[in-house]
């Protein structure tokens, strides 16, 4: 940068410097989420995003699972959200650690966030650690958290169209749970259709028909997670 | 969404050096916005105006440069703009990350900024 030539330079009164910032304001959460991310390599703690719209079943999907895991892994759980800690309480139900982040009135985690929880639990303690994000299908897209995987929820009650709706955050979802299929045929949504959508968007991306309220389709998506 | 935090923050950004070279006044902002973020510009100049207030930033220009979306595929090398999928049942085009050429994953490199590339300062 040729800025401290110019500092040495004397510039006349009223002159105008041309400045070259190169600042990408968007970086800052990359940055703090590559953090992050070291962090938890560090501990050898395996940090899962929850994402999906809001009613989706995402701590349905998480309880299933911790129910299924919690054997053969301690596991911890972040959930985001506005202002409750009702879901965070239900999950503490289980046995299982449980940091509530309050949001307010942000509609997404950030890496900042997640930060902050991460320095205040002790991670020697976790191998296993579920982020749940705020219902929201656009905003947590944007904004990566330092983890090492993905989940998008979305439910067959929302439609037909969700996915088509919000490519990104499927653009970042390594396995995307179509959920409440026991609703399909009421709502009329074909679910290999969504399947499919899922796919065209992001064909690396798994996405795996659950219930969970039955249970039916969490072990799939254990097995996806590789845990 | 996100406009008035993002403002908030290329204001302060801006500020910091015009503190830093003792500008008498900012005369212009130059921002590169990628079209993979979900900010609309209107908003931005919005907030631009209602935060550079009382500011040496305050009547300065926001030139705002919109950088579409572009992906490369490591496999077969191919560059381009964002790709779209035509839907034949919705007949909407759906972005891919699927490359139009080989049909391996693309990433994406470029669309996800929000930069200040310079700033015009009057010393």
């Amino acid at each position: 940068m040729r800025s401290d030539v110019k500092d040495v330079i004397r510039a006349e009164e009223g002159e105008i410097y041309d400045v070259e910032l190169d600042v990408n304001i968007l970086r800052a959460n990359e940055r703090l989420a590559e953090e992050n991310r070291k962090m938890l390599r560090k501990y050898g703690v395996r940090a899962i995003d929850v994402m999906g719209s809001i009613g989706s079943g995402k701590t349905s999907l998480i309880e299933k699972m911790i129910v299924t895991l919690k054997d053969r892994y301690r596991i911890a759980v972040f959930k985001g959200d506005l202002t409750t800690t009702i879901d965070a309480e239900m999950i503490a139900k289980h046995g299982v650690e449980s940091v509530p982040i309050n949001t307010g009135k942000e509609c997404h985690l950030d890496a900042n966030l997640v930060s902050k929880a991460l320095r205040r639990v002790d991670l020697s303690r976790f191998d296993l650690l579920f982020i749940e994000n705020v219902g929201n299908l656009i905003c947590p897209a944007e904004f990566p958290l330092g983890s090492e995987k993905r989940i998008v929820v979305v439910s067959v009650t929302e439609g037909p169209y969700m996915v088509i709706k919000h490519p990104f955050i499927f653009m970042n979802a390594d396995i995307v749970a179509v959920n409440k299929i026991d609703l399909a045929e009421a709502m009329g949504v074909d679910v290999n259709k969504l399947k499919r959508d899922v796919r065209s968007i992001n064909p690396k991306s798994v996405p795996v028909p659950t219930n969970c309220r039955s249970g039916e389709g969490v072990s799939e998506v254990v097995k996806a997670l590789g845990l | 969404m996100h406009e008035y935090s993002m403002t908030t923050q290329i204001v302060e950004n801006v500020l910091k050096e015009a503190e830093r070279h003792e500008a008498k006044r900012v005369v212009e902002v130059h921002l590169i916005m990628g079209n993979l973020t979900f900010l609309n510009p209107e908003q931005v100049r919005f907030w631009y105006k209602v935060l550079t207030k009382g500011t040496v930033m305050e009547k300065s220009r926001l030139r705002i440069e919109m950088k579409e979306g572009s992906i490369k595929c490591r496999r077969c090398g191919y560059e381009g703009n964002f790709s779209y999928e035509d839907d034949p049942l919705y007949h909407v085009p759906i972005p891919t990350l699927l490359c139009p050429r080989c049909r391996n994953i693309v990433e994406i490199v470029e669309g996800k900024e929000c930069t200040i590339k310079n700033v015009k300062m009057v010393v």
